[in-house]
């Protein structure tokens, strides 16, 4: 959920589609402006947080990876639940992963947070000899569908930290979460009595 | 979310690779989920499958059509049509129904539209105390920033005598404000809780003796004098039942299959109290996983698959293989057909272990003496769920109540936990409220009746209906306090949900067996459980080593 305080926003945000679409190679190139051709599958990662400044608040977001989940259709909805902001990443160069980009648009729908940012990310733009999936079709699907469009390559960082701009610059119009946020327990560490808080 | 429809594997799946693992475990319960995490972080290779086409298994937390096609989907029969392999054995999985005595009322035509909204735990009402070892095992995995948590805000008891709900007091300040409690009442209890303190404090010795603590807790309390005002029935009642959670009636030995013990009932005690105020936002002892308890098992599934584990959903296992030559187990055959092996299987608690692998030397695995195969059924818990438009207390959202046994009818001889969750929880839409109730019971008889006379007890009942129960029961007309409800005031029932579900034992060896859902409101013996079955099938690793924290509750160690 996005929160609120003294115009600081912590946002949830979600990646969702195919496997090898390049969710780990986006996140990785606006956290860390690295690119790796041969990005493994994800092992390891759980959270990423960057923190940006948007007029006069900043947004910090919490993004979840997948933690390859994804790979035989097992994705938990834990995962995308209580998110602020999403980006469906499919690749420009399989028809494949833009129809599983689409399933996972009418998941989000499903799970009714209408004020869930989405962003439909046509991820590997730098490999147009390749294209099959027409920019103008994915557009007009995603007008369709209350998403914003922008086709992005990890690669070459086209539109990468602009996609996060521009979730950054639609969250804090985003109405109070419909669920209020519950308490994440958290163990303050070495403290003698053991003695834990819960922020919320 | 997911598809009613029986679970078939999608034929698009891509053959699982690798194919050969430390674990495989199949079904994704809470304890496999912990076990799985648990070996994964232990640098395990473990694959996690399940039949269903969502995470928890018995632990689930399912919309209203899921949860009825999963308590009445019908055993697995073992397939026989599987091809013969000429290097394993192919030995069928089959399965047993572990819910009975399914009833679930229509779905009315308000609710048609908002089904898929709620999040009913199927092994409810459970709840978390700040202090018990599932929080610790939280915190100490990690899975803590996976979850959000709600306070349950009320702990209330009934009163058979008096027909009145009163609040619990768990702590000396609660003691303190309490209204419903009169002065001797506030003395006695906060003079016994003073007693406990100090015993479990150390100072001086034989602050409780050796003796006692090995006695009945039900005798400790009766014994118990402050400046010679003994605890009254309703004070016992309220330890007993509301703060100790003791299941069966402690003062009627002949029924009682589960007499608590002093030192037990002054553990339970500790941790009550030590949960308050644990957690400073958190008022009350008690604490409910946002989205319903289903978050738990997927939290564990997801800390499990950040430290590697695989996942695939949807995918049954038809048959398992053994070693022709000496029977022992090597893998697994999937629906799809693919022939996937392991060194350990871990077992869904529905699934029968197979005579023939059971039979079969165990390795170096040392056998839980306590189990044995076929299991046995030891006891049942009849759960029952409902949904109703108004809160049983205007006040509070969440909240838990207590029928002690001989509450409702002079027979009851366990008690009936019910727990009330709001929207707030994110367990149903605005303005509804979700109830579970659960009691052990030794048949379907006994444990029907038990939810029944809860819920009368509970529900506006239509006036055509006359409740046999009810008319041996105290007055109707009491005049509650505490904003507790009234006969005139009581909430309609607007679904309603109840089943039998048996309690089996968990086994530990190549073949291991997780533990059903227990009858217990918390996670404590779940958990102490499981870690102690992980320890036996991973001797000389650690459960959840203590690893240092990021400050910032990010992980960072994607590959560079």
């Amino acid at each position: 959920m996005a929160t609120i305080g003294h115009n600081n926003l912590n946002a949830k945000l979600v990646l969702l589609g195919d496997m090898g679409a390049g969710k780990s190679s986006v996140v990785l190139r606006f956290v860390k402006g690295q690119f790796l051709e041969f990005q493994e599958s994800t092992i390891g990662a759980a959270f990423f947080s960057q923190t940006l400044a948007v007029n006069d608040a900043t947004v910090k977001f919490e993004i979840w990876d997948t933690a390859g989940q994804e790979r035989y259709h097992s994705l938990a909805p834990m995962y995308y639940r209580g998110a602020a902001a999403a980006i469906i990443v499919y690749d420009i160069t399989t028809q494949e992963s833009f129809s599983r980009a689409k399933k996972w648009v009418q998941e989000l729908q499903k799970q009714g947070n209408p004020n869930m940012v989405m962003a439909l990310a046509g991820n590997k733009a730098d490999l147009e000899e390749k294209r099959v999936v027409l920019a103008e079709e994915a557009r007009t699907y995603a007008e369709e569908n209350g998403l914003f469009f922008m086709e992005t390559s990890a690669k070459t960082a086209k539109n990468v930290n602009e996609i996060f701009y521009e979730i950054a610059k639609k969250l804090p119009r985003a109405q109070a979460p419909q669920n209020p946020a519950g308490m994440v327990l958290v163990d303050r560490q070495g403290d003698a009595a053991r003695a834990s808080s819960c922020c919320s | 979310m997911s598809d009613p429809s029986p679970p078939s594997p999608p034929p698009e799946f891509p053959p699982v690779e690798p194919t050969n693992f430390d674990l495989i475990v199949i079904g994704t319960g809470l304890s496999q989920s912990v076990i799985a995490a648990a070996a994964s972080t232990a640098g395990k290779t473990v694959l996690h499958l399940d039949p269903n086409p969502f995470y928890g298994s018995h632990f689930s937390s399912l919309s209203l059509p899921e949860l009825s096609s999963f308590l009445l989907s019908a055993p697995s029969q073992p397939s026989h049509s599987s091809p013969i392999s000429d290097e394993y054995d192919v030995v069928p999985l089959s399965s047993r129904p572990l819910y009975s005595d399914v009833e679930i009322s229509a779905l009315p035509t308000e609710l048609e539209d908002c089904s898929r909204r709620f999040c009913f735990d199927v092994s409810g009402p459970r709840v978390l105390f700040c202090a018990d070892s599932a929080i610790d095992l939280l915190l100490k995995s990690g899975v803590n920033h996976y979850l959000e948590f709600k306070s349950v805000d009320v702990s209330l008891i009934y009163d058979g005598e008096s027909g009145k709900f009163s609040s619990v007091p768990g702590s000396r300040a609660a003691i303190f404000n309490d209204k419903s409690l009169s002065l001797i009442e506030k003395l006695t209890l906060m003079g016994f809780f003073k007693l406990v303190q100090k015993h479990l404090g150390g100072e001086g010795e034989d602050v409780i003796s050796e003796e006692d603590l090995e006695s009945p807790f039900v005798e400790f309390l009766n014994k118990f004098r402050l400046n010679k005002n003994p605890l009254n029935q309703k004070i016992k009642w309220i330890i007993l039942y509301a703060i100790a959670l003791a299941d069966y009636d402690q003062e009627n030995l002949e029924v009682c299959k589960d007499l608590l013990k002093t030192k037990d009932g002054i553990n339970r005690l500790a941790l009550y109290h030590s949960s308050i105020g644990r957690f400073p936002n958190a008022p009350g002892a008690m604490l409910y996983p946002m989205y319903g308890q289903g978050e738990l098992p997927q939290a564990f599934c997801r800390r499990a698959a950040v430290k590697g584990c695989i996942y695939v959903l949807r995918m049954p296992v038809a048959a398992l293989l053994a070693d022709k030559g000496s029977g022992l187990y090597r893998g697994v055959r999937l629906a799809s057909g693919q022939d996937l092996f392991s060194h350990q299987l871990l077992i869904d608690p529905q699934f029968v272990i197979p005579q023939a692998l059971a039979l079969s030397k165990s390795g170096s695995l040392q056998v839980n003496s306590q189990n044995s195969i076929p299991k046995d059924i030891k006891m049942k818990v009849a759960r029952g769920i409902c949904i109703t438009r108004t809160s049983l207390k205007s006040d509070a959202l969440n909240l838990l109540i207590v029928y002690p046994p001989r509450s409702l009818y002079p027979e009851q001889v366990t008690s009936v936990r019910v727990l009330q969750l709001g929207s707030n929880s994110a367990v149903c839409p605005v303005g509804m409220f979700v109830l579970h109730l659960s009691s052990f019971c030794d048949d379907a008889n006994q444990g029907k009746k038990l939810l029944k006379a809860a819920v009368d007890a509970l529900f506006k009942q239509p006036s055509s209906v006359i409740s046999e129960i009810k008319s041996s029961e105290t007055p109707e007309d009491n005049s509650v306090d505490q904003g507790a409800v009234t006969e005139e005031e009581k909430p309609a029932l607007v679904w309603t949900a109840s089943y039998l579900q048996e309690i089996t034992e968990e086994s530990v060896s190549t073949i291991s067996s997780s533990p059903c859902p227990d009858g217990n409101l918390s996670y404590n013996n779940l958990i102490d459980t499981t870690k102690k079955m992980f320890e036996q099938m991973f001797s000389g690793e650690e459960f959840f080593p203590d690893a240092p924290e990021d400050p910032d509750n990010v992980e960072d160690s994607a590959p560079e």
